[in-house]
């Protein structure tokens, strides 16, 4: 229709869509960056049917208007033989019954032959105008169009419903999956959207607790993110995780240009992407190439501090990851790309000799890399497997490093072996020839994403456990696995404030003292702790990692716990109820009701 | 020149003419108000309606909103008529004609809101 009447509409209305973001407006003000409604969402879905039924519906109502009208005019007899016409109501009830092939017959009287004539008609119009409508409708619903705009619509739909905080995973290839799985789990509600369909449909069929909305589209355009629920306030974290580096930072772009208040996590593969990421807020970057060697450098300094690491981070399925001793000595590197490389320079940097192995003519022109296949007896001979300690097959070659792993094994069957696996459908193999240390794209972006999202505090936790030493992380490895044996600990936050914690609140609000073993021990037993192990006290600024029982606590403290869901229970109701509070706490029992509390108060 | 344009806009014209050719006479005279004249208005404006489907602006959705409204009293009025003719002991009477009518006057108030803002519309095209 005319535009210009629309847009004098518009004005008279005071609609708001132009004129709000004018020059004097703040670039950070929070008006007009919040989410503004994608215009894909505008598409409804009637609106479609409706244009698209137009022209079989208007053919319909013809021919019942004609087919209604003939009959009104055709002459016929009645049951005394008396000339009588049809009314418009005999008429359209007649047809009713005919067109939708009922058929109650000729009513109220016999017809005659000239109605007949004109029955005959009514019915092939009828019966034609039937078949266009439903060949109308049926085409509509094999429409790619109609049914993707039926998906977004829906998808919307139940992104909007989301009334919890959730994360938006972008991306959901394996490290994806395992994250979407791994939230749900844990009880967060996750929207997921991959520019693959067959993901999509990988991931529909998976057994999740909670409804995920999920949908096939580009993560590159921002207003897909604004559809996933970019703009929603229950928007928690944005999760950036597909294969692609520049669409991983379009996404942080998006993000940060948008809604600077949401938690970015973006991964990446090169340091370029990642110091472009940094330039917009401050995105989590992770690069799991970079990571690996970080690992692998920490499991040689302290093999329980990578153990904990990898405990505490890991999925809620997933249980006690082995204690993995890397040794020192003479490492060889077998490919030298950007893996290879990174992991080199980190083996390097923790003091150990390396030798690399890599094919002519690749990335590097680094002269003390021996150049050749590795696979190839002769070129792993010049690397003098020997009197190696261990052996790292880091090509982006699943087949390499197995062939690689199994020369090398030859030469030296004591060697150990560290193997970037790259195809999850390989991993049989991998686990078949024995490695020691797999490295997994994948896992490791789990490890690191999933406890930056569930507990940040878990995060500076897990960041700060290298600096702390062997006999530490040992000492904590007993502990933890006093109380959760081979599963994987619940990771939870405790905050002595009026929301999550009232009694304990109003108790520390009072000026009573208490100490953080009073509130993980057990009842009655000193010496007995909860199956809740304090990690890190957060108080202001201020981080004590592993508080000690005797660390006094004060109001508004941030504890990261972890622990069984009993312990977790146990605490939750010491915080909530005065009752339990004083009864754990004093050791006996302070009536609740008022009455009782005068009688007690006159009592003592 | 549009088809499209020329199509919606006779069957909007249409609707409120017969509509008004119905109505037109004395309000309760059976022999003023014809039951081909109402057959017509309603099937025009069934139609008038299915044309306005789709549209998305402003405008189009008042126009599917007038055509729905013409609709809905004419549907009324045939069943008045109907109902007053066959089940009703006392026939067509002066007051059940009355009936008819008054609701086919409402209708045509909403084609004529239809009428209007076809020709604004016409008008704020050509002043462009």
């Amino acid at each position: 229709m005319s535009t210009s009447l629309l847009v004098f509409l518009q004005r008279l209305l005071g609609s708001e869509s132009e004129t709000v973001a004018g020059p004097g407006y703040e670039r950070r003000g929070a008006g007009w960056r919040r989410a503004r409604p994608a215009p894909v969402q505008a598409t409804s879905t009637i609106f479609l049917v409706l244009r698209r039924l137009r022209p079989p519906l208007i053919a319909l109502i013809l021919v019942y208007a004609i087919a209604v009208l003939g009959l009104t005019l055709v002459p016929g007899v009645d049951d005394q033989g008396r000339p009588w016409k049809m009314s418009f109501f005999q008429a359209f009830y007649f047809m009713t019954y005919t067109a939708t092939s009922i058929g109650f017959g000729e009513i109220p009287y016999p017809f005659s032959n000239a109605q007949r004539m004109w029955v005959i008609v009514s019915i092939y119009l009828a019966v034609i105008g039937w078949a266009y409508t439903i060949a109308t409708v049926l085409w509509m619903l094999r429409d790619r169009g109609f049914r993707q705009a039926i998906a977004v619509r829906r998808f919307a739909a139940r992104v909007r419903a989301l009334g919890e905080p959730f994360v938006l995973i972008a991306g959901v290839g394996r490290a994806g999956r395992r994250l979407a799985r791994a939230l749900d789990v844990l009880g967060w509600r996750v929207v997921a959207i991959d520019i693959a369909p067959e993901r999509i449909d990988e991931l529909a069929l998976e057994p999740f607790h909670s409804d995920m909305p999920a949908l096939a589209i580009d993560a590159r355009d921002p207003e897909n993110l604004l559809l996933a629920g970019l703009g929603s306030p229950s928007c928690h974290t944005v999760v950036a995780l597909t294969g692609d580096d520049e669409a991983n930072l379009a996404v942080v772009m998006t993000v940060a240009l948008q809604r600077a208040d949401v938690a970015v996590i973006a991964r990446t593969e090169s340091r370029l992407a990642a110091e472009r990421m940094r330039a917009f807020g401050e995105p989590i970057v992770i690069n799991p190439f970079d990571l690996h060697g970080d690992y692998l450098r920490v499991a040689i300094a302290s093999p329980s501090a990578m153990q904990l690491i990898e405990w505490l981070t890991a999925d809620p399925h997933a249980t006690r990851p082995p204690l993995r001793t890397p040794p020192r000595g003479r490492w060889i590197v077998c490919g030298h790309g950007r893996f290879g490389s990174e992991v080199a320079a980190d083996l390097r940097a923790e003091g150990l000799e390396v030798t690399t192995i890599d094919v002519a003519g690749s990335t590097t022109d680094d002269p003390t890399v021996i150049t050749g296949s590795a696979t190839e007896t002769a070129v792993l001979a010049n690397a003098r497997p020997l009197d190696a300690v261990a052996l790292v097959a880091a090509t982006d070659n699943d087949t390499t490093n197995l062939s690689v792993i199994a020369t090398a094994r030859r030469f030296n069957p004591s060697l150990y072996i560290v193997a970037r696996e790259n195809q999850p459908s390989n991993a049989p193999l991998f686990r078949a020839i024995g490695v020691d240390f797999p490295m997994i794209p994948a896992h490791i972006l789990l490890h690191e994403v999933l406890p930056r999202i569930v507990a940040p505090l878990l995060a500076r936790f897990v960041a700060a456990i290298p600096g702390q030493g062997e006999a530490w992380a040992a000492a904590l490895l007993v502990r933890l696995a006093k109380h959760c044996g081979d599963t994987v600990p619940l990771r939870w936050r405790m905050r002595l404030d009026t929301t999550d914690a009232p009694a304990l609140a109003r108790w520390l609000a009072a000026g009573r003292g208490l100490a953080l073993g009073e509130i993980t021990r057990v009842r009655g037993d000193a010496d007995e702790e909860l199956p809740a192990v304090p990690l890190l006290l957060m108080r202001g600024t201020e981080v004590i990692l592993t508080p000690s029982a005797d660390q006094a606590l004060a109001p508004a403290d941030e504890i990261l716990f972890v622990g069984t869901a009993q312990g977790r229970r146990a605490l939750a109701w010491l915080g909530e109820s005065d009752e339990a509070r004083d009864w754990a706490l004093l050791g006996r029992h302070v009536p609740s009701g008022w009455i009782w509390r005068r009688f007690a108060r006159t009592g003592s | 020149m549009n088809l499209e344009k020329v199509i919606f806009g006779f069957f909007v014209l249409l609707a409120a003419s017969v509509n008004f050719g119905f109505v037109y006479g004395e309000i309760d005279n059976l022999a003023h108000h014809n039951e081909y004249e109402l057959f017509a208005a309603l099937v025009v404006s069934l139609v008038a309606t299915m044309l306005k489907f789709g549209d998305r602006t402003q405008i189009g959705a008042v126009h599917l909103a007038t055509s729905l409204v013409a609709d809905l009293q004419l549907i009324a009025a045939t069943v008045v008529w109907a109902y007053a003719a066959h089940v009703s002991a006392a026939g067509v009477t002066p007051q059940a004609m009355a009936g008819v009518v008054s609701l086919a006057i409402g209708a045509l108030l909403a084609n004529l809101v239809s009428v209007v803002m076809l020709v604004a519309e016409t008008l704020s095209f050509q002043r462009r």
